[in-house]
């Protein structure tokens, strides 16, 4: 009955809400997803730091395309991605400010190739399974850039990431990209298999941040700033060795793992500080600084038509809440 | 007397038929447990006990035969350490007692974290998501189908629409109910109302309509009005029809709960299995997946059972 009369209440609450304008203080809506550096928000929520802090905030739960879809229907004031993607969703009209870096991945993402391939030279001619247009497709092309190759000397095969481990297994590609704990699956599937390449040769080419609305933004900038706030005593708890395994199982639980389970995914998930955050915040070219490296993802979405005209990187990097 | 089993167009003894019954159960039982019991009819896969001398290989790594033997001949032949192995089934079919292990530890967890839910409260979760979403419908589509089957002119207005609409999949809508109704259970409720509704209303019209015309012809000529013909004569005419369709359209609201639960926050028993899948815990998923055919046999049992009291005249015919 109770259920009956919330499901009512809520959506009697939400068309309320949507006749009066900007009404009482509603708790700032973050929508979050299964990657070490966002389940990392658990430890707070758990402990309940944010009441500390004197900031209301709702965390969502969602699988990592559902959370942007959400933030694109308006249903959410921030949400946590990558920055490649808060380009992606900012160019279909949700617009979005990252104020946050939480990590940036190191090793996590990678591209695994079956045996017998021993190098990114190797996949010459051969077949790639990877999703493109996505965050694996340009960790690809990085890859062979770096090798003097171009994306015309492989063959790619489109695959959602979370269906890489059986394509490499079935032998119809060469080798695929994804990451955790895809990527961990297809090493673990495919006997022999090996990382010929990941995030770690290129720290700074996946960020994963906290993108707000701007209206959000805008209007309360303070709660934002105490929710930084939090997420830097959820870093300290963290990184200190005493405290750390508590951290990891709060996370654990959150995605249904045991902690020994879990401590896999962390190594290739690199935790900024404070101080090393504030680094990448700073505007230069290339993959250490958010800028530079949102350049390069902006780029890379044009020439691969995910979207048609070239952003503003300047309006969606926000480091003067810190 | 010897029990016959297979005589042409004949009924069972009570005791063949519960035989039967059980059997359908254990007959794929069985299989299930052949193939993850006896280990020469299937594994096709060896899970690594000692990796010897190859460096690949990882303990309890599940490794293809031809592959495993392959390493062995060579570490013999070169007389390295060989690698030892048990016969193993491949990942996504789990054993029998590994499910059942799932099933009870899936229950005796305990939530670790405040805001987490014990699985028993997810699962309620859903089965609210799936009354709500069936209840929304029947309250507006079962008086439509009524109308719609007893009137012509109520037919031509709305079926032809509903025809269209009812081949738009249900899925289609996730996002937009998203952005009109939410996060939360609404946009769920949404999906569970669009993927039943439009059936549910062309059941009832088609059910309404096989009424024995001769039972409207007897009505007319003792008099009835609309209204009355309506409640006395077409309500109580359908009512076991009726409900053998809601049973049967009750079943097709669950087939929409995992699409209609992945949308939105991830909750219910969709988040369970479509976690544990993505780490491929496959114990947990088909525990999972037996919870809801559970839940869904039994509630058409007790259906069934209800619809025996209800309508004791209809015994004879399957209800």
């Amino acid at each position: 009955m109770s259920k009956i009369k919330r499901i009512w209440s809520s959506m009697i609450a939400a068309a309320l809400m949507a006749i009066s304008t900007q009404s009482i203080a509603e708790p700032l809506k973050i929508g979050y997803s299964d990657w070490p550096g966002w389940v990392a928000w658990e430890v707070a929520i758990e402990k309940q730091w944010f009441k500390e802090a004197g900031v209301e905030v709702e965390f969502e739960w969602f699988d990592y395309v559902a959370s942007m879809d959400a933030f694109a229907a308006g249903q959410l004031d921030a949400v946590t991605m990558t920055n490649g993607d808060a380009l992606v969703t900012g160019s279909t009209g949700a617009k979005n400010v990252m104020i946050l870096i939480n990590d940036y991945s190191n090793g996590n993402d990678m591209v695994v190739a079956k045996p017998g391939i021993n190098s990114v030279k190797d996949l010459k001619g051969k077949k790639v399974g990877v999703e493109i247009g996505f965050v694996g497709h340009l960790l690809l092309l990085n890859a062979l850039e770096k090798n003097g190759m171009k994306e015309s000397d492989v063959e790619l095969v489109n695959v959602p990431t979370n269906e890489t481990p059986q394509v490499l297994a079935s032998g119809d590609v060469d080798a695929i990209v994804a990451w955790q704990p895809n990527s961990g699956m297809a090493l673990n599937l495919v006997p022999g298999s090996k990382r010929i390449y990941s995030s770690a040769d290129e720290p700074g080419l996946i960020y994963d941040v906290l993108a707000v609305s701007p209206q959000s933004l805008a209007a309360d900038r303070d709660k934002w700033k105490k929710v930084i706030k939090v997420w830097y005593r959820i870093v300290d708890y963290f990184k200190d060795p005493k405290t750390q395994n508590s951290a990891i199982a709060i996370m654990a639980s959150r995605v249904g793992l045991t902690p020994d389970e879990y401590k896999e995914f962390i190594g290739g998930t690199k935790i900024l500080t404070k101080t090393e955050a504030k680094q990448f915040f700073k505007k230069t070219d290339g993959f250490t600084s958010l800028y530079g490296s949102s350049k390069i993802s902006d780029d890379f979405n044009i020439a691969n038509k995910v979207y048609g005209k070239a952003q503003n990187i300047d309006d969606y990097i926000d480091g003067s809440l810190y | 007397m010897q029990d016959q089993w297979l005589t042409v167009n004949q009924e069972l003894t009570l005791r063949q038929r519960r035989l039967l019954t059980l059997g359908s159960f254990l007959l794929p039982l069985a299989i299930w447990c052949m193939l993850s019991y006896v280990p020469f009819i299937w594994h096709p896969m060896v899970e690594v006990e000692d990796k010897g001398s190859v460096s690949y290989f990882k303990e309890s790594m599940l490794v293809e035969k031809e592959l495993f033997y392959q390493e062995l001949e060579k570490a013999q032949g070169e007389e390295r350490a060989v690698p030892t192995g048990t016969p193993a089934n491949p990942i996504y079919l789990p054993a029998p007692h590994e499910v059942i292990e799932a099933l009870y530890s899936a229950f005796t967890t305990e939530p670790i974290r405040r805001n987490e839910q014990w699985l028993h409260e997810s699962l309620a979760d859903s089965i609210s998501v799936i009354l709500l979403g069936f209840l929304l419908s029947s309250l507006i589509g079962v008086p439509l189908g009524i109308l719609a089957g007893t009137f012509s002119a109520v037919s031509r207005l709305t079926e032809p629409f509903i025809e269209f609409f009812r081949y738009l999949p249900a899925p289609a809508f996730g996002a937009l109910a998203v952005a009109i109704l939410g996060i939360h259970e609404a946009p769920k409720i949404a999906i569970i109302f669009i993927g039943t509704f439009f059936q549910q209303v062309l059941v009832v019209a088609n059910t309404t309509r096989k009424l024995d015309p001769a039972l409207l012809e007897a009505a007319m000529t003792l008099g009835a009005k609309r209204i009355s013909m309506l409640f006395r004569v077409v309500i109580p005419g359908i009512a076991s029809d009726l409900y053998r369709d809601m049973r049967i359209l009750l079943g097709w609201a669950w087939t929409y709960l995992i699409v209609a639960e992945m949308i939105g926050s991830s909750s219910g028993i969709t988040w369970f299995i479509t976690q544990q899948a993505r780490y491929k815990n496959f114990d947990n998923v088909f525990a999972a997946i037996l919870i809801i055919g559970v839940i869904g046999l039994t509630t058409d049992m007790i259906l069934a059972q209800l619809g025996k009291r209800l309508f004791p005249w209809q015994r004879g015919t399957k209800v």
